[in-house]
């Protein structure tokens, strides 16, 4: 049997988010979180304990509950966790447990097991409703579900245009002795086209929805020295970090919570890569590399006094495959003169100064600009679930497969793999379309009946 | 205790499509089987229209032939118009079809069954079934015989309290000229099964010696036909045309002034028709816009002037019907044999069966064909196939026999039916088939011989040929892998120009059959002399299309693998649903109706609340 996490309150913020464990590797799990490897805790006792980070940097603060099998909801081991309520803060714990070794529950599962233990019989309504998201909804959580309704509508005229083009392809081979009319392969190469792009635009909206449940993870990049934790600093409004003269003073990542605009975004300052002067140093370079990797938004820090360095470019094109923006630090000293600082065209450099705080709105902008509008009244619909997220981009990738097909003059039956893989995947958003109901669509549009 | 005249082990009532393959099958399993039909020379006849196979209705066919049935051998020896559907489009959307030759299709059928061992042909009516303790017993009949049986295959057709429409005529007939079954209708009511009232429909037949044949399209027999039978070499028959013709805007005006004289229109039919095959009141009122309605004149045999006017089912006053059929361009001096009609018959909820199309109601006894509400021969005959074979092996103790959604358009056919039940009559298509890429015509051979082998319905010399033609298939493979074609081939500049992205660096002739306007015929002239010699071009197409579809099966799958992956849970069979908890009164009967074995089965059952369905689910899981 394996170990299940999940987040047991609500999405959203709240002052209290609880995330439970349940499993024989509870415990080791629960240890691993407070970073103290012999913690033995009082079954069913409530503790306030420190949660950290692999880095070792503190997380969160939580009260912690253990429960021994078999006196827990489940009937095994089981943690509850309950921190503060920042979407931020539950993403990352719930990312360290699943990195110890859980894996995420289905909805449902926590109640499946209680029944399964005998704790809970099957008269009891309550794990039966939460089966019944489970196994017949869609929608994996309550949030979730309650959106579906406003996203099955916004999908609903999407799925029409893609049945429309089913019922077309469908008919010309199931009734080729029928006098139907001939396709329209431009119509129809257009109409695939548009759907195509009207998924594409849905799961675009996915960046700032996600953005602004869960918040942004941004991390400070750079050689050493060309001022990230000033800036880090004068990001927060507080001196967090501490700041020298001495290159490579920052020798491991610091990450810290703060609202840009609004959103909530985990910034983290990393150590300076170079090649690494001693031991310790050469872990923060390393810790620093996973951050970029974790990281949402890099923003990559130059010193804009003095010519770029052969680390810098190498910073610079480390992060190139990700997303970034390049912060030309300094501003307030004499700048190396020649555009943009004698770098290769970056379009999205912004001229700063840690130290007066020039130019620090730009830089939010600029971190923000690709994760979309954040205002989401102006956007209309937003993907904020991954599940739904994931299954547009299916659904479009799907599409996209026909797209190719229909291009190459394929035959419809391999034309409408995509189709019908396009609309199996919406209709786990909006609900499942028949077999049947294509054909009463087909038998409505066309006369058949040889 | 019942004295009874005869007995049995395998009964078949009806002696249409379903129970000639019931029939035989059971014998050929080595079951006493009777076969009992309301009369003995109008065996296998085709009630509609003179043709077996098309779009769907082929792959049915194949693969009935493939299991072992008569269907495909029968058609193959009285086809007169042979052509395979959709060539122009993948192998997997093709489907063999044939005009047949009516009445020599039912000398064949009947010759083919006397010629069954263990298969006794009676005549006469059913009117009751003996039940004891629940289960069946035998039947009776109306002149007072009794046979005894110890299971029974009703496959009665449209016969089932059958009533025949022409305008406001109606009258009691299981089809023109024969009388209905009203008795055995009302036995089945009386048992309490759930009888519906669905409608079908035939158009007129004219003298061919009557028909302007110049004002017609002819559509002409393919050059080099394609037997529904993996044990056929050659089509011997005389190959025939058919010919294509249209309304007129005068007919249509004419038939929406008469329509108060059709009982589709009066209400007097309260049955529900095939939307896919509607009359032509229903053409001309559903689709005004349409200024023309295509038809086909399709002969009906090579000894008769008779020919179907497809496209024209129809159940206007038969004066009238004369009247329009003159107002077709080419049939003004037509004259009608046989009008069209209507008729209305009792079918039973296909949801009463189970995979093996045995009723939950009354053990022992099995239903096929339209009494499950299906329409069309092959639909019927596959279900008639299902029904015999699990009818001989209930009699000798064997497993039930059921095929899958994966591999066979009957295991759609068969699952749609007893998990949905049916609200019109019910028609394959190839959109019902999920695994429609992987379920083509031609390799029914490769997905149902073995099971036809293992049954016991596929002898020596079929098996021999299966395994010849697998390793045919295996050999074209290598041939097409192997075989490259380059710019010093001298077939090149023409291939090149067909194909319009660049090969010039050389292609595989697996990879050039991919190509758009690349066809089997032009792959199989590349072939080497050597390659041709022991390949013959349908295993090369075979060959061709598992390669072609290969990829997409993998993406057609994987989407629908996604949505099952609980559906494969099992139900255990004992499991008393009304033991469960907070499942209401009308859950549990929908449960125990449908006996779902897995949870996909029981997530398809209409009208299972979702609560009703976790609380399963957990049940099932436990389980487990």
């Amino acid at each position: 049997m394996d170990t299940i996490v999940a987040v047991a309150t609500s999405a959203g913020r709240s002052a209290i988010g609880v995330i439970r464990l349940s499993g024989p590797q509870s415990l080791v799990i629960l240890r691993r979180l407070l970073a103290q490897e012999s913690f033995i805790p009082a079954p069913r006792y409530a503790s306030l304990k420190q949660i950290f980070r692999e880095s070792g940097e503190p997380l969160d603060s939580a009260l912690i509950t253990y429960f021994e099998a078999p006196h827990s909801f489940t009937g095994e081991d089981m943690a509850e966790i309950s921190c503060h309520g920042s979407p931020v803060v539950l993403r990352n714990v719930l990312d360290l447990t699943l990195r110890f070794g859980a894996r995420l529950a289905e909805a449902g599962e926590f109640s499946l097991r209680a029944c399964k233990h005998g704790k809970m019989n099957l008269s009891q309504a309550e794990a039966i409703r939460d089966l019944i998201a489970a196994q017949t909804d869609a929608a994996a959580t309550h949030a979730a579900r309650q959106l579906n309704g406003e996203l099955s509508s916004a999908l609903q005229p999407v799925k029409d245009k893609l049945i429309s083009v089913i019922v077309k392809l469908e008919s010309a081979l199931e009734f080729v002795e029928d006098d139907l009319p001939e396709l329209d392969v431009a119509r129809t190469r257009n109409q695939l086209q548009e759907i195509a792009e009207l998924f594409d635009g849905m799961a675009r909206t996915y960046a700032a929805g996600r953005m602004l449940r869960e918040g942004l993870k941004v991390t400070l990049v750079g050689r050493p020295n060309v001022g990230k934790s000033s800036l880090f600093n004068r990001l927060l409004g507080l001196d967090r970090a501490i700041v020298t003269d001495i290159a490579g003073t920052t020798r491991d990542t610091i990450t810290h919570d703060l609202s840009l605009q609004g959103v909530p975004v985990s910034l983290t300052d990393t150590a300076g890569i170079r090649s690494a002067g001693d031991k310790i140093e050469e872990f923060g370079v390393e810790r620093t590399q996973r951050a970029m990797v974790e990281a949402d938004m890099l923003v990559v820090v130059v010193d804009g006094s003095t010519e770029l360095h052969a680390e810098d470019h190498s910073v610079l094109k480390a992060a190139r495959s990700g997303r970034h923006v390049v912060a030309i630090n300094k501003s307030d000293l004499d700048q190396v003169p020649g555009p943009m600082n004698g770098l290769p065209h970056v379009p999205n450099a912004i001229h700063v100064s840690a130290l007066t705080g020039a130019g620090l709105e730009e830089l939010t902008t600029a971190i923000l600009e690709p994760f979309g509008a954040v205002d989401s009244e102006s956007v209309g619909l937003l993907i904020t679930d991954s599940r739904h997220y994931d299954l547009l981009r299916r659904s479009q990738s799907s599409l996209d497969d026909s797209v190719i097909a229909f291009g190459l003059k394929r035959s419809e039956e391999l034309v409408l793999v995509g189709l019908h893989n396009a609309l199996l995947y919406l209709g786990e958003i909006t609900g499942e379309t028949t077999a049947d109901e294509i054909l009463g669509q087909i038998f409505s549009t066309f006369c058949i009946g040889k | 205790m019942m004295v009874f005249d005869e007995a049995f082990e395998v009964i078949v009532i009806g002696g249409g499509h379903a129970g000639c393959e019931a029939a035989s099958a059971a014998a050929r399993l080595g079951a006493e089987t009777a076969l009992v039909t309301l009369n003995l020379d109008l065996i296998g006849q085709m009630s509609c229209n003179p043709a077996i196979g098309g779009i769907a209705k082929g792959h049915l066919v194949r693969e009935i032939d493939a299991l072992g049935g008569v269907m495909g051998r029968v058609a193959d020896r009285c086809g007169i118009q042979f052509r395979l559907l959709n060539r122009s489009r993948g192998p997997a959307v093709q489907s063999p079809r044939a005009q047949a030759d009516r009445a020599l299709y039912r000398v064949e059928m009947r010759r083919t069954l006397e010629h069954t061992p263990n298969l006794h042909l009676r005549q006469g009516t059913v009117t009751d079934l003996v039940i004891e303790n629940g289960r069946i017993k035998g039947v009776v009949m109306q002149d007072g015989r009794r046979m005894a049986a110890k299971v029974v295959v009703i496959a009665a057709g449209t016969f089932l309290n059958g009533r025949i429409h022409t305008g406001k005529r109606t009258y009691s007939a299981g089809r023109a000229g024969e009388p209905a079954s009203i008795e055995l209708g009302e036995t089945l009511k009386r048992i309490g099964f759930p009888v519906g009232r669905l409608k079908t429909g035939t158009p007129p037949r004219l003298d061919g010696r009557t028909i302007d044949w110049s004002a017609f399209e002819a559509q002409e027999a393919d050059e080099s036909p394609v037997p529904f039978s993996f044990s056929t070499d050659k089509i011997e028959q005389r190959q025939l045309r058919c010919y294509i013709g249209y309304t007129t805007e005068k007919l249509h005006d004419t038939i929406r002034k008469n329509l108060d004289q059709s009982p589709l229109y009066s209400g007097q039919i309260s049955g529900v028709g095939p939307r896919y095959c509607p009359s032509v009141e229903d053409k001309v009122v559903k689709f005004a816009e349409k200024d023309r309605h295509q038809l086909f004149l399709e002969p009906e045999g090579h000894d008769t002037n008779e020919v179907y006017l497809n496209g024209f089912s129809t159940s206007l006053p038969a004066e009238l019907q004369q009247e329009l059929v003159r107002m077709v361009p080419g049939l003004e001096d037509a004259r009608i044999i046989r009008p069209g009609y209507a008729i209305e018959y009792d079918y039973v909820d296909p949801r009463e069966l189970g995979p093996d199309l045995q009723c939950h109601r009354i053990p022992g006894l099995f239903h096929a064909g339209q009494i499950n509400g299906t329409t069309g021969y092959e639909e019927a005959a596959c279900q008639g196939l299902i029904a015999g074979i699990n009818a001989a092996n209930s009699v000798s103790g064997r497993q039930s026999f059921r095929l899958t959604r994966d591999e066979a358009y009957i295991g759609v056919l068969v699952d749609d039916l007893i998990m949905n039940g049916v609200d019109e009559p019910y028609r394959i298509f190839t959109s019902r088939a999920e695994h429609r890429l992987a379920l083509r015509h031609d390799n029914a051979d490769e997905r149902l011989r073995p099971h036809g082998r293992q049954l016991g319905l596929v002898g020596d010399t079929d098996w021999d040929r299966f395994h010849q033609r697998r390793e045919r298939i295996a050999v074209a493979k290598r041939w097409a892998r192997d075989t490259k074609i380059g710019p010093a081939d001298s077939a090149y500049a023409a291939i090149s120009e067909v194909v319009e992205s660049d090969i010039s660096e050389g292609i595989n002739l697996e990879s050039l059959a991919k190509r758009s306007g690349i066809t089997p015929g032009v792959i199989y002239g590349l072939l080497p002399v050597e390659a041709q010699s022991v390949v013959g071009q349908r295993d090369l197409e075979s060959a061709l299309a598992d390669n072609l579809y290969a990829g997409y099966i993998q993406v057609q799958d994987a989407a629908n693998r996604r949505l099952k992956h609980q559906d494969t849970m099992r139900i255990p069979a004992d499991l008393n649903f009304r033991a469960l908890a907070g499942l209401s009164h009308e859950m549990v009967e929908r449960l125990e109706r449908t006996r779902p074995r897995t949870f996909g089965e029981a997530r398809g059952i209409p009208g299972l609340t979702a609560a009703a369905l976790s609380t399963l689910y957990v049940a099932a899981s436990l389980r487990s």
